[in-house]
This record gives structure tokens, C-alpha cells and sequence, in this order.
């Protein structure tokens, strides 16, 4: 999987790695942003009421 | 051979990375988030307040030997600031209308069928222990007497803890009855219920404080004792 990433970066050794850390930077932005916002609810560090409004 | 081990080698090292993420995201950036997002909250309230837009209470007709009933608290929006001595000097929340799960990822939130800050009644707030920037982590230390501060932007209200930590079940809603049972108290008064999750990462209880309206004061007079270093 990686491998095959890596493989079809452009450019040379430096300029796929710096793609892939932007991939890397990309992708920890979107768990951040949605996945993990939404992800965070369903376990029970929100349960602070006693009616569960 | 090779590309099966290799690419389920990948995958495992894929799901290690992203639980620990996630562990940084609820424990470290939810804090983040929520430092910047309640300050924002008191913000908001401390300009509207500056500004002289402090919701006044409605005056009705007919009704002046009446106490003024304050204007309804408009729901996810921030209406006074919390202060509790106990839990640090420096320790002060947004209290929101409402108890959404949106809501309380921006300050304490007030369970919209109880009664108004200083009201007869049972003023009843929730927060997190947890996650959303602890607000009440140290939730097992208040004692009797404590005092829990609150302001509106026109009045400090001052009240004293009589009875708490108390542990219970979620399902046990008689904790923010207007006369709360288990809470001791027997008739009608102005009464707060503050309730959080326990253990401090589970949902199995719910930990209470009731609290009893001690004092108000009008902010032009300062702050209230309890607040004075």
C-alpha cells in the first residue's frame, strides 16, 4: 500500500517525500476535522446528564 | 506470500497510528479546542454585557409585587459565567442553555426545564468531567460549604453547597427536581444542582452537588466574598 504510493509519486526521492508528509499532514487534518468529531460522541465521555437529553 | 504479510503488516501499523490519534484528539485536542472555544463564550458575554445589552427583567403590567421573571435564556447561547473557588482560583465557565451534546463542548450547560439563575426553583448545570477541557474534573472535591459563584451580568449569586459529592444512576432525574430528592432539602427554595459523569471516563454514574442560593449582590458592588482573595 505504501509502497505502492511511494511508487507513484512524481518526481525525485526529496520531492516524493516531501509529497508524502503532505499527504501524511492531509490526512491527519481530515481525522482531525470530521472523522474524529464525529467518531467522539459515540463513546461515553459525553454522558454527563441524568435525563440524556 | 510476501505482499499478503506486507500488506497486512501495513494495515496493523495503519490502525496502531490511528488509535493513538484519536487518543491525542480526546485527550489533548478537545481541551485545545474547548479553552478556545468557552473563552470565546465568556468573551461574547463580557462585550454583550459592556455594552449595556444585559437582558433586563420584564417588567409586566400589574405584576410589580411579583419578583421580575428574567426573559427565557435563548437555547445554545451563553447567559453567565461560573466561578468555583474550589476547583481553582483561576477556574471560571460559560453556562449555556441546554444540555446538547453541542453544547456542552462549549461550557456547562443549564438543563433547559429547570429553573433561572436565582429563582425558586432548582437552577440545574451539567459539564464534562472529562474531554472539552476537564471543566469538572475535580468534581469529587467540592465539600459542604464550598461556594459555587455565578454571575449574570447584573447580579452575583452566591451559593453554598449543602450535600455532595452524591453519587447515583443517569436514569435517577429526581436529582434536579425543583425540591431534589436524597438532597436533604425539604421545602421549596432556590436551590442548584450541578451534575457530572462518574468514573471520571465511564458513563455507569452520575455524580450531584446541591447547593443552596447563600447571597446576590449587584455587580456595581464587586465581587462577592467568595471570590476575594
Amino acid at each position: 500500500m505504501y509502497g505502492w504510493i511511494w511508487r507513484h509519486l512524481p518526481g525525485n526521492a526529496w520531492v516524493k517525500a516531501f509529497l508524502s508528509l503532505m499527504l501524511v499532514v492531509a490526512v491527519v487534518y481530515v481525522l482531525f476535522q470530521y472523522v474524529f468529531p464525529w467518531a467522539e460522541p459515540l463513546l461515553p465521555f459525553n454522558d454527563v446528564t441524568v435525563d440524556n437529553q | 506470500m510476501r505482499v499478503v504479510v506486507r500488506t497486512v503488516s501495513e494495515l496493523c501499523v495503519t490502525v496502531g497510528a490511528l488509535i493513538v490519534l484519536f487518543v491525542a484528539y480526546v485527550l489533548f485536542w478537545t481541551g485545545v479546542k474547548a479553552d478556545t472555544v468557552m473563552d470565546d463564550q465568556i468573551d461574547q458575554l463580557q462585550n454583550q454585557w459592556s455594552q449595556g445589552s444585559v437582558r433586563q427583567p420584564k417588567v409586566t403590567a400589574g405584576a410589580s409585587a411579583a419578583p421580575a421573571q428574567p426573559a427565557p435564556y435563548l437555547s445554545g447561547k451563553p447567559f453567565a459565567i461560573m466561578y468555583i473557588p474550589r476547583l481553582g482560583f483561576t477556574w471560571n465557565k460559560p453556562v449555556l442553555e441546554g444540555t446538547q451534546v453541542s453544547t456542552l463542548k462549549k461550557g456547562l450547560g443549564h438543563y433547559a426545564n429547570t429553573t433561572q439563575l436565582g429563582q425558586q426553583g432548582n437552577f440545574s448545570v451539567a459539564g464534562h468531567r472529562r474531554t472539552y477541557g476537564d471543566p469538572f474534573k475535580d468534581f469529587p472535591r467540592l465539600r459542604r460549604g464550598d461556594a459555587v459563584v455565578l454571575t449574570d451580568g447584573t447580579t452575583w449569586f452566591t451559593y453554598r453547597i449543602d450535600k455532595g459529592p452524591y453519587k447515583t444512576v443517569p436514569t435517577d432525574i429526581e436529582v434536579i427536581d425543583p425540591v431534589p430528592r436524597k438532597s436533604g432539602y425539604t421545602r421549596p427554595g432556590r436551590y442548584l444542582t450541578l451534575t457530572t459523569c462518574d468514573p471520571e471516563w465511564g458513563h455507569s454514574h452520575r455524580l450531584i452537588v446541591w447547593a443552596h442560593l447563600d447571597s446576590t449582590q449587584p455587580v456595581e458592588d464587586g465581587k462577592p466574598v467568595a471570590l476575594r482573595r
